[in-house]
């Protein structure tokens, strides 16, 4: 994010750097365009100063001129003079000197222009005086010879006035001598002599005014001014340049600078998405791959089965690989499932329709497109009897694995491989299977379902209850106890044996309610019955449950008066290695006054071990030695041994399954003090009112 | 001796003739480009008395174009009857005056309009109220808007239109004119008069376009010429002595049409004013030849009416 922030950054950097140059070439430009302007009109203002200057020359030489041409160019100075001073460039304070300069300028413009006024207003008398004056002389034909000395005196006079003006110099003019003068009293010549004067009087009064006209134009500085100024502007607006040039060039390194660090910036953003893009490749491909064996992984599985139409497992599962980890280390466990993963990919790489996959712990999946299901089974076979030769080794130590495979084509494909595992897995004989809709696996999984339901239902409806079979004392004939057995009542009143429902229940939070339901109704039976003791059922395994304890012992401290009465049978499914937790349960119970049995002993996972550490008071035999004890004498044997040594450890025995008189006579006589069974009593929904019983 | 000093006169002639510029009269060009539908509203606008402020004066009454383009009157008659203070110069080829009035005092044919519109003894009017005034009129603010684009008419736009009526008001085709691009010839004494305007030094003041109006020149530049009454000179403007009777030099072209002549309005025919001119500015007495030779070349001077006036 800071990158692209950053790219943003230099982005808007660059745009404003792109923008101020814009602004800048706009501002250069219009700056440039009046520089231009500005000098294109000062230096036309000069031509035309020097071209005035000129007509003047020009109209002081010829006797007369077109004036016209005066006019316009007057006109054209006036016109560039108003233009000059309407410059944009003169308001700019860097300027004001030229400015200050230029309003001079105007003003020396203005009085040369009043100045070439009256330089015409003079010179046209002047002129035409002279003209006269020429053209008098000319017309002095008359004149006698003796009167020549008028003519020579008129024509110096004239050369007087036309040196004057060439000369430009009153000094030149002889203010004594310029008039005629005659004693002739001929009327003619005083004539001559009287018009003579008269505009040689006339040049005399006005050639000062018409010198100093003409001296006020010749020394107008106007044409130096414009030069000086031009010079000053020209000095000024080389330095407004170079300030433009070198803003230019900040502004050019700020436009380069912006653009390679975008450039950069860029690049090491696409580098950075490189990374970015071969992490999330990486992660991609952890998504569909194995990390350890680089098969694909279970959700590539789910992927390719919902992309083929014809799919085929095969499941493999490594038997006691949780041992091998155990005993070997993870580190074997691992190089192991890398070895098998390698020794798939051998086998099905030839197969271009089978895809190798790992689903996780030790189990791998090979799924085929399209193959026939006698095929898979074959290969299934040949796999498991490779595997199951095949020596692993790892330096020192070599392993033989064996696996168990299903394979299955019906749909839903993983569902059906899996459960089709567990059943595998629980036939120690039979290491391949394939899946068939009469393996009814499915159908338990919906009755498992339902009867989930039920037990909720039950549950809710207050038909979990016990029922009671009695424990009869076989030297009085009395009974003594009750075996609380839990029960489940449909709704159509039909009652459910525990077996149907009590494991499904135990994987549900279930289990808990039906345990506290059990014990506070047997608590309330040993209320109504107290000539009875009761005792309830309890796993080993319920006894590590900390919660299932704390439940129990909850409903016994609520009843304290009945509970020395409830005795806790204790069933082992497997074989327990914390003992100390079990024997702390046992002291407790017994301060209750409760005791505790030892349910099925002389099966399963109930051994001797158990008298040494925990503190038994009664020993249950199980049923499968004493139904046999009339036909099986090894089975009598065992019964017997198991009296004698509970007897010599000062325990009690009860006997179950007792079907008939024979062998309630027989236990009878060996001295076992109870019996349960079907002989007596079969489980009923309240303890008998009566305890006597008939042998 | 005499020989050689006519010998140095002669010599001396020559070369003052030499110094002679080239025909220091111009013809007026044949095609004067203006803008012809400004120029035709502008006319109406110069007929039109409204203005002036009590409907009595157009710019034509003081400026008859049938008396060329001046006013017969000594002085103008305007507001109110008044008398104004000057005699009318003519509008025909006012253009090409290098100042306007008299005196000089407008640089150019916009600035001109001002001076009678303002002055309370002409049109006795002012912007605002011209505008209130045509603004109210349908006509004008229709032609205005198809001219000027704007619904409003405005001052600037009533002038301007009357000095593109003023710049149609041109004389091509006189007689001297066509002399001068040789498609003409004057008659000996015509021709005769032309030597003698340039001799005796007329052409001095009196050349370019419009033989006249390019320079300031003070009304007796020889002898003092006496006026009745201080009239508006250049003096009144600079307020320089030097300027004291100084007026602008003017046109002579359609001279023979524009009488009374000079800025008072005194000299009632052209021979007076040629004479009086000699007498006053030239120190010069003319024989009645001369004279109406000079008369004759000033008579080649009338140009064509201007075709604007024809026009509806």
């Amino acid at each position: 994010m800071k990158i692209v922030r950053s790219i943003l950054l230099v982005f808007t950097i660059g745009i404003i750097s792109s923008l101020a140059l814009i602004y800048f070439y706009l501002i250069q430009r219009d700056f440039t365009k009046n520089h231009r302007e500005f000098l294109i009109l000062l230096n036309n203002m000069q031509r035309d100063q020097s071209q005035l200057n000129y007509l003047i020359l020009e109209n002081s030489i010829y006797i007369y001129q077109n004036q016209d041409k005066i006019k316009d160019k007057i006109d054209e100075l006036l016109s560039e003079c108003n233009s000059l001073s309407q410059s944009t460039l003169l308001k700019d304070t860097t300027y004001k000197q030229i400015d200050l300069d230029f309003i001079s300028l105007k003003k020396k413009v203005d009085i040369n222009l009043e100045n070439i006024e009256n330089y015409l207003m003079f010179n046209a008398g002047i002129k035409n005086s002279l003209l006269f004056l020429t053209r008098h002389i000319e017309n002095s034909e008359f004149l006698d010879i003796k009167d020549n000395h008028l003519i020579i005196k008129a024509n110096h006079i004239l050369k007087h006035f036309y040196n004057a003006k060439k000369i430009q110099d009153l000094d030149y003019l002889d203010k004594k001598e310029f008039l005629l003068k005659s004693d002739s009293k001929d009327k003619k010549i005083q004539k001559f002599i009287k018009k003579f004067n008269l505009h040689s009087n006339f040049l005399m009064n006005n050639y000062p005014s018409y010198l100093n006209s003409v001296d006020a134009i010749l020394h107008n500085n106007i044409y130096d001014s414009m030069i000086e100024m031009n010079s000053q502007f020209s000095q000024l607006a080389l330095k407004d340049f170079k300030a433009l040039d070198r803003f230019a060039i900040i502004l050019f390194i700020i436009f380069v600078l912006s653009f390679s660090m975008m450039i950069f910036l860029l690049y090491s953003y696409m580098k950075k998405n490189h990374t970015l893009q071969i992490t999330s490749e990486s992660l991609k491909h952890s998504l569909t791959y194995d990390q350890l064996t680089d098969l694909y992984n279970r959700k590539a599985l789910e992927h390719k089965l919902n992309h083929i139409s014809k799919p085929t497992i095969l499941l493999i599962n490594i038997d006691g690989f949780k041992n091998i980890n155990d005993i070997y280390g993870n580190k074997i466990g691992d190089s192991l499932l890398i070895k098998i993963s390698k020794l798939l990919v051998l086998k099905f790489s030839t197969y271009n329709n089978a895809d190798i996959f790992r689903l996780g712990g030790d189990e791998f999946g090979i799924v085929f497109d399209n193959i026939a299901k006698e095929n898979v089974c074959d290969i299934a076979r040949n796999l498991e009897i490779e595997i199951s030769k095949h020596k692993f080794n790892f330096n020192e130590l070599k392993l033989y694995i064996s696996v168990s495979i299903v394979t299955n084509n019906i749909f839903p494909i993983m569902e059906n491989a899996d459960l089709t595992l567990k059943l595998l897995k629980q036939n120690p004989t039979k290491r391949v299977m394939r899946y068939t809709d009469e393996l009814n696996l499915k159908k338990s999984v919906e009755e498992n379902m339902k009867i989930v339901e039920i037990i909720k239902d039950a549950i809710s409806n207050d038909r979990i209850i016990p029922y009671f079979q009695p424990i009869v004392n076989l030297q009085t004939l009395k009974i003594e106890k009750y075996e609380a057995l839990v029960r489940l009542k449909l709704k159509d009143g039909t009652i459910l044996s525990p077996f149907k429902f009590l494991e499904i229940s135990k994987k549900s939070s279930h289990y808990y309610e039906i345990t506290r339901i059990m014990i506070e109704k047997v608590i309330e039976i040993a209320i109504k019955y107290p000539q009875y003791r009761f005792s309830i059922n309890l796993s080993m395994l319920d006894i590590l449950n900390e919660k299932l304890i704390s439940i129990l012992f909850r409903c016994f401290n609520k009843n304290l008066s009945v509970v020395s009465r409830i005795d806790i049978e204790l069933l082992e499914s497997e074989f327990l290695e914390d003992t100390d937790k079990v024997q702390e349960f046992i002291e407790r119970i017994h301060s209750y006054g409760s005791k505790i049995l030892i349910d099925d002993f002389g099966s399963g996972y109930s051994n001797f071990s158990y008298f040494s550490e925990l503190d038994i008071d009664i020993v249950k035999i199980d049923g499968s030695i004493v139904s046999e004890i009339t036909d099986n004498t090894r089975k009598l044997h065992i019964l017997k041994t198991i009296y004698q040594f509970t007897t010599e450890m000062e325990m009690v025995n009860i006997a179950e399954y007792v079907e008939n008189r024979e062998i309630a006579i027989i236990l009878k006589d060996i001295g076992v003090k109870y019996a349960q069974g079907y002989y007596f009593s079969q489980p009923l929904p309240k303890p008998l009112e009566s305890d006597e019983v008939t042998l | 001796m005499l020989k050689s000093i006519m010998l140095k006169l002669i010599l001396q002639i020559v070369i003052i003739i030499n110094l002679y510029g080239n025909e220091p009269i111009s013809p007026i060009p044949l095609h004067n480009h203006i803008n012809l539908e400004k120029a035709i509203l502008g006319k109406a606008l110069f007929f039109d008395t409204r203005l002036s402020k009590d409907n009595t004066t157009a710019c034509v009454n003081c400026h008859d174009v049938s008396h060329g383009g001046a006013d017969s009157n000594r002085v103008s008659i305007g507001f109110n009857g008044k008398e104004g203070n000057i005699q009318s110069p003519t509008v025909f080829n006012a253009k090409y005056n290098f100042k306007q009035f008299w005196n000089g005092r407008a640089n150019n044919l916009y600035e001109q309009i001002d001076g009678p519109i303002n002055n309370p003894v002409e049109h006795n009017m002012n912007a605002k109220m011209l505008e209130k005034k045509f603004n109210k009129l349908k006509k004008y603010k229709r032609k205005f808007l198809q001219i000027y684009g704007e619904p409003k008419i405005k001052y600037r736009y009533i002038v301007d239109a009357i000095v593109e009526f003023e710049k149609a008001l041109t004389t091509p085709n006189s007689k001297f004119d066509k002399f001068l691009r040789g498609e003409d010839t004057l008659t000996k004494k015509e021709k005769n008069g032309y030597k003698l305007f340039k001799q005796y030094g007329c052409i001095t003041c009196h050349n370019g376009i419009n033989i006249g109006s390019n320079s300031f020149q003070r009304m007796g530049t020889f002898l003092k010429y006496k006026s009745i009454k201080k009239y508006p000179d250049r003096e009144t403007i600079t307020h320089k002595k030097v300027h004291n009777n100084v007026f602008k030099v003017p046109t002579l072209r359609n001279i023979n049409l524009t009488a009374p002549y000079f800025h008072d309005g005194v000299t009632k025919t052209l021979k007076e004013a040629i004479i009086t001119m000699a007498k006053y500015n030239l120190g010069i007495e003319l024989s009645d030849e001369e004279v109406k030779d000079l008369t004759l070349f000033l008579n080649t001077l009338e140009g064509e009416k201007p075709k604007i006036l024809d026009s509806k």
